[in-house]
């Protein structure tokens, strides 16, 4: 006779829709699962170790290498906890360009999860749009800092070095064309009907779950929680930029979808501030030659394009380095309502739920 | 009635199908590639590709203009480097005060190009020149050093044959 009998099924860590190395095991009953376990580590490169036997210089080197789709963002988190040890005060000047680039590479990152969870999904035009666009962002970081993914971008106190000459132009040159390349994506998603059967109502996450799972970013405020760091502890500039923090209520995969959209719009919104308002002088504070920590710890959260990412610092009287360095990586927090999503759903939509986390298995794992 | 004919002809997939159709149009209309506004292929190797000026490619040591070696030895390289992949031996040669790299080893399979060196270099000693193409077949043509016949820190790679080292 036949028996009804759960299967237990690998998804990973060699599958394509799991961006990089993440396993995730599913017990499955029919085509419903039952059970999901995210298995991570397959990345794992001690970069908080690392960091704790290197300088507080050297240090930044390793940030742009755990979430290698935002490195900006994570340069600036760790210049600014940095700063934030050693009492330094950044350069109105820095503080515009630092804000500037991060916004830059917020669209870099929603760009890269737009193409791959719409090539998840089914939608393959996207994909070569939105990495198109994202060409002009990765250039304009080639111009600025010398490299395109793995930037180093900050230093601690500052920048190395003031915008390139002709950085102007490259962003208004971008600026003058991004609504419209937002909108031939909105054109070829928003209302097509395979995508909102792929979307609408898939992978829930309600807001009390996301606050008790500890969830952040345009994941929460899907669920219809207006949290920003970079409105609720402004950071950088971002206390003199307007903008608004865009939140939906329906908490599944379309709606993050539209949120993510609409932060593009107001990062957009941002660089436009940035250029207008950019003042003149030094880029770079006076510094000590080697920086010493007295005993103290700071903890420094920023809003990475994933969630809030927090660099944890224990500085050690009379020492160059880090005595503890600890990374809140929003990938690793996001990943773990991963079961609370999928659990319940059908086997294909769980390439949807990883998707709309939007992780990064470098981040996770580090 | 409204929603059969919308299920019958799909509107949203010749929506999707225009937009990249004008693309197709707008590229295969303008007999002259290089007049479409946004294309971002460029034809690789036969073109030589510019990187920006503040690329950073390979370590290159500097020779001032009567050819001696710029460094000095003051090591801050090889103190600062995150993955720790110069080593310097000091020593003397004749008719120089300054103290001379007797041994400047660079491993580049390791080296993450971040141009922590350059920035502290004092004396400008080091650059990050603009090569890019930097694949070998063997481990050993990643150990630059200052001798050898091809693999040395003051030539381009021979493996990158289409960048351009230009300053
Ligand atoms: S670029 Fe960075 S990793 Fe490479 S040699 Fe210089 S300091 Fe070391
Ligand atoms: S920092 Fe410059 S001068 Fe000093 S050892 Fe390195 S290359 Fe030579």
């Amino acid at each position: 006779m036949f028996k009804n009998e759960e299967m237990e099924v690998n998804l990973g860590p060699q599958h394509p829709s799991t961006h990089g190395v993440l396993r995730v095991k599913l017990r499955l009953d029919g085509e419903t699962i039952t059970h999901c376990r995210p298995m991570i580590g397959y990345l794992h490169r001690g970069v908080e170790k690392i960091c704790e036997n290197q300088t507080f210089f050297q240090g930044q080197v390793w940030t742009d290498r755990m979430d290698y789709c935002s490195a900006v963002a994570n340069n600036l988190g760790w210049a600014e906890a940095n700063e934030k040890l050693f009492g330094i005060t950044v350069p109105r000047r820095a503080q515009y360009i630092r804000t500037m680039l991060n916004e830059f590479n917020r669209l870099a990152s929603h760009l890269i999860w737009l193409a791959t969870h719409a090539l998840d999904i089914g939608a393959m035009t996207v994909f070569l749009y939105a990495f198109r666009e994202r060409e002009d962002i990765l250039d304009m970081n080639e111009a600025f800092c010398g490299s395109r993914l793995t930037t180093t971008a900050f230093r601690i106190g500052g920048l190395r070095e003031d915008l390139p000459p002709g950085f102007e132009k490259l962003v208004t040159k971008f600026l003058a064309k991004f609504p419209s390349c937002l909108e031939e994506y909105e054109n070829l998603l928003s209302e097509n009907r395979i995508w909102k059967k792929r979307t609408v109502g898939v992978a829930k996450l309600s807001a009390e779950d996301a606050i008790a799972l500890g969830v952040t970013g345009p994941v929460l405020r899907a669920a219809g929680v207006p949290y920003d760091i970079r409105k609720a502890f402004p950071y950088a500039a971002y206390a003199e930029m307007d903008f608004e923090v865009p939140t939906k209520t329906e908490a599944d995969t379309y709606a993050r979808y539209l949120v993510r959209m609409e932060e593009m719009r107001q990062s957009a919104r941002i660089i436009q501030q940035c250029m207008d308002g950019m003042p003149e002088g030094p880029v770079m504070a006076k510094l000590p030659k080697i920086l010493r920590a007295e005993v103290n710890e700071v903890y420094h959260a920023t809003e990475a394009p994933k969630g809030e990412i927090g660099y944890y610092l224990v500085g050690e009287k009379g020492s160059g380095n880090p005595y503890r360095f600890h990374v809140r990586a929003p990938g690793f927090i996001n990943l773990q309502a991963l079961p609370k999503m999928a659990e319940g759903g059908l086997i294909a939509d769980i390439v949807a739920a990883i998707g709309t986390l939007d992780i990064v298995l470098g981040e996770i794992d580090r | 009635m409204n929603k059969l004919l919308r299920t019958l002809i799909p509107f949203d997939i010749a929506k999707g199908l225009s937009i990249t159709g004008k693309h197709f149009a707008k590229v295969f209309f303008t007999a002259n590639r290089r007049k479409v506004p946004f294309h971002i292929v460029s034809e690789y190797p036969e073109v030589v590709a510019k990187m920006q000026p503040r690329f950073r490619g390979r370590l290159t040591l500097l020779k001032d203009e009567q050819g001696e070696i710029k460094c000095v030895c003051c090591m801050a390289c090889e103190k600062i480097c995150p993955t720790q992949v110069i080593t310097i031996e000091k020593g003397k040669k004749e008719g120089r005060k300054m103290p001379f790299p007797v041994r400047y080893d660079f491993e580049m399979e390791r080296c993450i190009f971040c141009e922590f060196c350059v920035e502290s270099c004092g004396f400008d000693s080091i650059i990050l020149n603009h090569q890019f193409e930097l694949a070998a077949y063997n481990r050993e043509d990643f150990s630059l050093g200052m001798e050898g016949l091809e693999q040395n820190m003051f030539v381009p790679s021979p493996v990158g044959k289409f960048s351009v080292a230009d300053d």
